[in-house]
């Protein structure tokens, strides 16, 4: 009785980790399709391209200024704090080691990511889904043009790239504005050449390895991740929140797991 | 010679978002052939462009576009090779996130990375030889529905087509506003032996001796019946 109860929960988890990761397998297959047809010209026609373009509109160029008020804030609230707390116990010498670690190693990317994925993962999904609802991805099929080339593969391209610029914009308003901030509220900011030496000299080719693979790939995973939840509506308009909830939870996790899994390989 | 269009036996099942299946549909349409399809009133969306133009795969039987069977095609030929299928669509015949004129042009430029100058010159002279004032400016949400479709004719006959598939495209049109439609499609079948499928709810509204249809049919229940023979 007791094995045959212990055989179904065990025969339940495998099928349920086998579905995870054919799921995981899938979507890495898709981003990594991504990634080879978009090294490829003769996968990038005009209407392609203006595509990619529109995406970076979108997702980069008009994100600037929220992602700089948040990159404003976040500086006031960890440089600011940084300068006085290391100024007090005599250790200015750190602000620069401690300000990358924090600020160009986790948070940048952690929060640049999380604010594409709220601001244009949801609409990216809700806009694919609206298209297959509405028989648009159909559309395209029928006049010959590749779904794949012209929704998936400038979406999560675009996505990537955006939230790469504006991973650096973030960082440089963060550290621009939290020094000048500093020097408005009277916190013992220093030279302005010494804080930029600071921050610089405690600047690794790891770090920089590592800002260039947490901001492109998580950027990628969600752009792909909110296409393809975006394309797995079938008919009904209530699939579409849906869709955009599980778009938004799963790019969430990918960002996180991603995150995690790049620290630990570059740094440990 | 091969015929453009080559249904062998289709059928598709009864699914949505289609209000009929296919039951054993065979049809052959030569290059500057047309034929005239009538569909039942209130069953006006059929399989028959989908499974003509590959876009559906059939549950039995072959489609073959010039000569070729779309499921021998890679996806990339498939694709290539419905670029040249112009097409007048029965539901969803808009993206609804370009402009109409981007829609119109936006295969052409895909397939055969024309200029969006080059495209939209072609177009306007479609136009004018169907007899629409302009293309208009916008998204489809905002333009009327006599507009929309007749710029779905425009986009069927951009880039010299090799096949017509032209789903209802006269609608609540009557016989002296399709005339324009009618007049160009005659002259494309035969100075570019443009093959045409021409599928409609009404022969007689159609004035369909301006036609010259090769054959005449209509669909019932799924099963394709001819009706008249050239």
């Amino acid at each position: 009785m007791h094995t045959a109860r212990l055989m179904r929960v065990v025969s339940k988890t495998g099928a349920w980790a086998v579905s995870r990761a054919s799921g995981l397998a899938r979507l890495l297959a898709v981003a990594w399709t991504a990634l080879a047809a978009g090294v490829q010209p003769r996968y990038w026609p005009p209407p392609v391209r203006n595509v990619l373009a529109r995406q970076i509109l979108f997702t980069g160029y008009e994100a600037m200024r929220f992602i700089s008020m948040i990159a404003l804030l976040v500086g006031v609230a960890v440089v600011v704090q940084t300068q006085v707390a290391l100024t007090k116990f005599g250790q200015s010498g750190l602000l620069g080691p401690i300000l990358v670690m924090v600020i160009i190693r986790e948070i940048g990317p952690l929060l640049t990511n999380f604010v594409v994925i709220g601001r244009s993962g949801t609409a990216m999904t809700t806009e694919l889904a609206n298209m297959k609802v509405n028989g648009e991805v159909d559309l395209l099929d029928a006049q010959g043009l590749d779904p794949f080339l012209y929704l998936v593969l400038p979406r999560a391209l675009g996505a990537a790239i955006s939230i790469f610029c504006l991973t650096v914009v973030f960082i440089a308003v963060s550290f621009i504005g939290g020094f000048l901030m500093g020097l408005l509220v009277g916190a013992n900011t220093g030279n302005p050449e010494l804080f930029i030496r600071s921050v610089f000299g405690a600047l690794s080719p790891a770090d920089v390895l590592n800002l260039l693979v947490k901001s492109f790939v998580p950027g990628l995973l969600m752009g792909t991740i909110c296409c393809v939840e975006g394309l797995s509506v079938r008919a009904a308009v209530t699939e579409v929140p849906q869709a955009a909830t599980r778009a938004v939870v799963r790019s969430t996790a990918a960002l996180f797991i991603t995150s995690a899994f790049v620290s630990l390989v570059t740094y440990l | 010679m091969n015929p453009v269009l080559d249904m062998r036996e289709v059928v598709v099942d009864h699914q949505p978002p289609y209000d009929t299946g296919l039951r054993g549909i065979s049809l052959q349409v030569s290059a500057g052939e047309l034929v005239l399809i009538r569909v039942p009133d209130g069953e006006p969306i059929t399989p028959l462009a989908d499974a003509a133009s590959g876009v559906i795969v059939p549950d039995a039987g072959a489609a073959l576009f010039e000569g070729r069977e779309w499921a021998s095609r890679s996806a990339d030929e498939a694709a290539a090779a419905r670029g040249r299928i112009g097409r007048v669509f029965e539901r969803a015949g808009w993206l609804s996130n370009l402009d109409v004129d981007e829609n119109i042009t936006l295969a052409q430029r895909y397939h055969k990375r024309r200029s969006p100058e080059d495209t939209l010159e072609e177009a306007r002279a479609l136009a004018r030889e169907l007899g629409i004032g302009g293309i208009p400016v916008g998204r489809p949400a905002f333009v009327d529905r006599e507009s929309l479709l007749r710029c779905q004719w425009v986009r069927a006959l951009m880039g010299a087509p090799a096949l017509l598939l032209l789903e209802r495209p006269a609608r609540d049109l009557t016989a002296n506003e399709v005339a324009p439609l009618v007049e160009a499609v005659n002259r494309r079948r035969e100075n570019d032996g443009v093959a045409v499928v021409w599928l409609t709810d009404s022969h007689e509204r159609l004035a369909d001796s301006a036609l010259r249809a090769a054959r005449k049919c209509a669909i019932e229940s799924g099963v394709l019946r001819t009706l008249t023979e050239p």
